[in-house]
């Protein structure tokens, strides 16, 4: 039995946008109630990521202004905040409500504007996004999210030889994946030395090993497992794990293994009654091409070490032997912060439906999303699988 | 650093203070051993409350390393940030001269940015 099913979804193109939060979000949100066939009035609870609209936009108190503009202002509804982890963890209670049987259909969804539009330039968002990082012991260093995710990825390249080529050749693959969504906020072709030629951001990390600062929204409608066949096209949630780690960074035991991740995929696999070896596919969080590489090692895709061979021996390409972000993943896609989370599963829902296009992996019947926030202080996994 | 008094409970004003006049302070879990040297009220590895200030040590080996070249607004660009082995303890704070992984630094000054400030290493020849 499936704890949940989710049977709409929808999100906008990933880029630069004009529209306002509420605007951006009923672009996702009212396409994902479509493919649902679902009415406003069915809605029983909204669960909203959004995790700097206060410091970008002075806009908070969301939840309840986006759920007036779509049409469902009165349901019980909530912003969540985990940093880029965001609209996973509103997942996960959008999961537990129908499971309880305290709700029947929930819509869960994220919204960003991370671009220019916010009126806030490069220096400023960085300093934003180094707010995710501890107060006192780490923002009056300058730290950065770069740097906290270089520091990350300079001790895995120190422990089991990772190198800078394998680094670029994650971004490589995740562009040529991009370059087959419609969605993507990037799309072109490019090659190693494009991305080792881009400048340095926070050693080991270039320009293009980074992802992108993006606008956009995603939606999802869960259902409970009972009321599932009655809509067309259910996938089912069979695990959603979420684990924590040690805030500061310098407090972690230990940098490459991403413990968060570790635990979540435990907690998520447990659930679902399966191991990695199950996996056919997977959307990871590769807001640095470094985070794609320990996650696909944290995931237990890869052996640890293997990570960075794997992706440069091209075996990470939707046309390989475990592809990793078919989507083009946070490098290609985009990275708007809120919508992240649930935009990963839109990308699941459309493989397991077998509706992805020219991006679409072949037989694929169980998918996994891993959702990092912060310095992987927090990681959500969650299991789909097609309908049994 | 000598007539320092040593604060029975860390909090971060007295870690601030402590380092701004040049001294890094932590804390040591009485039952677990872990040290840490950005205090809280309780040990971050088991829990304990029993958890008493010491002085760290200002001489250790750098565990990670990253060169930001693209800071946050109202910092300068182009610094080095490690993650500092002292002895049980890890931290984070800038370093003034170029260091890989491995090699042995000690601390050497403080940077503060709006009243805040951060341990600087210097690297050690051996
Ligand atoms: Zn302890």
């Amino acid at each position: 039995m499936a704890r949940a099913s989710i049977v709409g979804a929808g999100m906008t193109k990933f880029g630069v946008h004009e529209a306002t939060l509420p605007e951006l979000f009923a672009e996702a949100a009212l396409p994902a109630l479509d493919d649902a066939g679902v009415e406003a009035g069915d809605i029983d609870a909204f669960y909203l990521g959004n995790a700097m609209g206060g410091q970008t936009e002075n806009d908070t108190h969301l939840a309840p202004t986006l759920a007036s503009h779509i049409g469902i202002a009165g349901v019980p509804c909530q912003r969540f905040e985990d940093a880029c982890a965001t609209s996973s963890n509103a997942f996960k209670h959008a999961v537990q409500d129908v499971e309880s049987g305290l709700h029947d259909v929930v819509i869960v969804g994220g919204v960003e504007r991370c671009t220019p539009e916010t009126g806030l330039g490069t220096g400023e968002m960085t300093r934003i996004f180094a707010s995710a990082s501890h107060r006192q012991y780490e923002q009056p260093t300058g730290l950065t999210f770069p740097g906290v995710f270089a520091l990350l990825t300079k001790r895995h390249m120190f422990e089991y030889g990772t190198t800078p080529e394998q680094l670029a050749s994650v971004a490589v693959k995740n562009h040529a994946h991009g370059a087959h969504n419609p969605r993507a906020h990037f799309g072109r072709d490019i090659d190693v030395s494009d991305v080792l030629d881009s400048p340095i951001i926070a050693d080991p990390f270039h320009l293009m090993d980074c992802c992108p600062f993006s606008d956009g929204a995603s939606a999802v409608i869960v259902v409970s497992d009972d009321i599932a066949d009655e809509f067309d096209a259910p996938v089912d949630v069979t695990g959603v794990g979420h684990g924590t780690d040690i805030v500061p960074l310098a407090d972690k035991p230990d940098f490459p293994s991403t413990m968060s991740a570790r635990r979540a995929a435990e907690q998520a696999y447990e659930q679902a009654g399966i191991t990695a070896d199950d996996v056919d596919f997977a959307e990871v969080h590769d807001c640095f091409t470094g985070a794609e590489v320990m996650a696909s090692e944290a995931l237990g895709l890869f052996e640890d070490g293997e990570g960075g061979p794997a992706a440069a021996d091209g075996r990470t390409y939707i046309d390989g032997e475990m592809p990793i972000n078919p989507s083009g993943g946070l490098k290609a896609k985009g990275h708007p912060i809120g919508a992240t989370g649930t935009a990963q599963l839109v990308e699941l829902v459309e493989q397991l439906r077998g509706d992805a296009g020219d991006r679409q992996i072949a037989d694929v019947e169980t998918g996994i999303a891993h959702n990092l926030g912060g310095d992987a202080g927090t990681t959500l996994v969650s299991v789909l699988e097609v309908r049994a | 650093m000598s007539q320092l008094e040593i604060p029975e409970f860390l909090d971060y004003a007295s870690w601030s203070e402590a380092l701004k006049d040049g001294t890094l302070l932590g804390q040591e879990c009485a039952d677990c051993g872990h040290q840490t040297a950005a205090p809280k009220a309780a040990c971050v590895r088991c829990g304990s409350r029993d958890i008493s200030t010491v002085e760290l040590e200002t001489t250790g080996e750098v565990y990670s390393e990253s060169t930001i070249a693209v800071s946050p607004i109202g910092f300068d660009a182009g610094f080095q940030i490690a993650i500092v082995q002292l002895g049980e303890a890890k931290t984070v704070g800038r370093v003034s001269d170029d260091v890989e992984i491995g090699d042995t630094v000690t601390l050497s000054d403080v940077f503060e940015h709006e009243g805040q400030p951060s341990p600087v290493f210097e690297s050690v020849e051996e």
